[in-house]
């Protein structure tokens, strides 16, 4: 066991790479300070003033989106599926090369001048609307965040050899520390500047990281030893998701129609809608472009973004089961049948634990600010966007619009140290035993099937009612569905074992995830073409209240 | 599963030039719009308060 624990623990981490860390981490919170003085407005805050150009856009998208907590559990997948696991990242990069060539939802959001989604649903369905669908968005989008600190936290503990578990409060802490002061300091023009920073490090860390992997496990060994590892690798995944009985349906870890099904397949595509055109913390960047050619100009190269901060992380997390997989002591460690020490948290840590080893001195500490770069980049982001809906499109319509500037950037200050605070007591005491993909894109799912009928056809389709909207946004709660413990509490985890036994369909793990997600999108939009037919608006025409008003 | 071995391997040295080249022009290409983007403000802010 001791052996073990060093082959865990070892790292190539030093003084020279915390020192270089904390140089970072002090220049970001430097930069959030400085840019304060550019802060005048609500729209300075939430959208930088709208003034934001393409490479910027691109620079500060790529910082949000390829976050820590995305290369973390984008990791996880690739040391568990293999290679089967690259089909997500493509599906996700030509979705959103597709999003970015047409301007799909994004272009028609930009051009009405709104700041946050809710507040088109105001424009266009009304103010009951915009308040339910601000509940729901930050119902799905807090709910969703809920364990990034705790999973970027492991990275750090990971990486650095600290002893697992004992040290992650102390780091959760210290981050979310750091990560709260900078958000309230700056707001979005803090967010956009130091997303840039963020970007060139993060990229070129990660691509020097990957030149490295390879130099360190060799190209070739990589593929050989997941062709001959399959079992192992699919193994795990089968056992942590108890369907021993599946083991026989897999070929390996290259395959994703074996490995991953149809339906999950069909359930990615859409994520990567989401990801791009659906989720707030994306279009929020487009909403902050300085013109609709700007946004397609953006999306466009995005498509890259979006096709890499799953790509990379991937190939990475492969990387790492190789060296496990030809490392006696780490591969005790990750395929222990011990239950008292195996867990889900295991492979998470297996990225962490092969940049320590892989990686030389001073490198492990760019590539380690790189990956807190992206960790801070994701939460300010995310802390920013939830709050604001919160301030803009709850609070402020339900007060009658009397509240000042000056008391909306107040309160979402205290919101974003309220919703800090939420974040370190899930990832302290949330005890789930979801994948971490999954459980994110159930959470998400809440807000964004229903958010999809509502952009989808408030935005092109003019009898799109107000009764439709609501309706549609309550039958994104059905999602929450997809979770396994709600599957238990209600009776669903026996269904679908009896429709797998009844009809030969493989109906467990994330598999039920993807048909319940698929199925509250087909629902969603019936209820909204349905209830727009039978409860039509007086106004039919779209907008309902002209912008300006619907702040 | 040759097929595969080969697409895969494509789809990652690809990308990873890709992304290496739009990492280069971002970086070079981003400063300039800082730039802008700080003018563009203090010229919203200057006529407001005028």
């Amino acid at each position: 066991m001791p052996q073990v624990i060093g082959a865990v623990t070892q790292t190539n981490f030093t003084n020279l790479d915390w020192a270089i860390v904390a140089v970072y981490l002090a220049g970001s919170v430097a930069i959030g300070l400085y840019v304060r003085k550019y802060i005048a407005n609500m729209a300075d805050y939430v959208v930088a003033g709208r003034g934001v150009r393409t490479a910027l856009g691109v620079a500060t998208l790529t910082g949000t989106e390829m976050g820590l907590i995305t290369v973390m559990y984008s990791a996880e997948k690739g040391f568990k599926l293999g290679f089967s696991a690259f089909y997500i990242a493509v599906a996700s990069g030509v979705v959103a090369l597709l999003v970015g060539l047409s301007g799909f939802i994004l272009c028609r959001l930009r051009e009405m001048k709104v700041m946050t989604i809710p507040e088109y649903y105001e424009r266009r369905f009304g103010r009951k609307t915009r308040i339910l669908g601000g509940i729901m968005l930050v119902f799905g989008g807090v709910l969703n965040m809920g364990l990034f600190l705790k999973v970027g936290s492991m990275f750090v503990v990971g990486i650095t050899g600290m002893e697992h578990g004992a040290a992650l409060t102390a780091v959760m802490v210290v981050l979310l520390g750091l990560v709260l002061l900078y958000t309230v300091l700056g707001g979005m023009v803090s967010v956009v500047i130091t997303d840039y920073v963020q970007f060139v490090v993060l990229s070129f860390g990660t691509i020097l990281a990957c030149i490295l992997a390879v130099n360190y496990v060799g190209w070739q060994n990589i593929f050989d030893t997941v062709q001959s590892s399959g079992g192992k690798l699919l193994g795990y995944v089968l056992v942590e998701a108890k369907h021993s009985a599946e083991a026989v349906e897999y070929k390996g870890g290259f395959d994703p129609v074996s490995s991953l099904g149809v339906e999950y397949m069909i359930w990615m595509l859409f994520l990567g809608l989401v990801n791009c055109a659906l989720w707030q913390t994306a279009v929020m960047r487009a909403l902050a472009a300085e013109s609709t050619a700007v946004v397609k100009k953006q999306f466009t190269w995005s498509s890259v973004t979006f096709l890499i901060r799953f790509l990379l992380p991937y190939f990475l997390g492969i990387c790492a089961f190789v060296l496990v997989m030809q490392t006696p002591e780490l591969k005790e460690y990750f395929y222990s049948s011990d239950p008292a020490g195996a867990g889900k948290d295991r492979a998470l840590y297996a990225l962490p634990i092969f940049l320590g080893k892989i990686l030389p001195v001073g490198v492990i500490g760019v590539v380690t600010a790189a990956m807190l770069a992206a960790f801070m980049s994701t939460h300010d982001s995310y802390l920013l966007c939830w709050s604001s809906v919160i301030t803009q499109d709850i609070v402020a319509p339900l007060m009658g619009e009397r509240l000042s500037t000056k008391a909306r950037i107040t309160l979402t200050r205290v919101l974003i140290l309220l919703i800090g605070g939420y974040i370190l007591y899930w990832g302290l005491f949330y005890k789930g035993t979801e994948d971490i993909w999954d459980y994110m894109a159930v959470s998400g799912a809440i807000y964004f099937t229903g958010a999809f009928a509502l952009l989808g056809c408030g935005l092109y389709w003019k009898r799109a009612s107000s009764t439709g909207a609501v309706l549609a946004l309550l039958c994104g709660f059905l999602a929450i569905t997809g979770l396994g413990p709600v599957q238990k509490a209600v009776g669903l985890t026996a269904l679908f074992k009896r429709i797998e036994e009844a009809h030969g369909l493989r109906m467990t793990g994330e598999r039920t995830s993807a048909w319940i997600g698929l199925g509250t999108i087909v629902l969603t939009l019936a209820v909204m073409i349905v209830g727009s037919l039978l409860f039509p608006d007086k106004n039919p025409a779209g907008q309902t209240v002209p912008e300006g008003e619907a702040r | 599963m040759n097929f595969w071995i080969a697409l895969w391997k494509v789809v990652f040295v690809f990308s990873l030039g890709i992304f290496a080249v739009m990492a280069v022009w971002v970086t070079v290409a981003g400063l300039g719009d800082i730039r802008k983007l700080f003018a563009a403000i203090e010229k919203s802010h200057r006529v407001k308060s005028e």
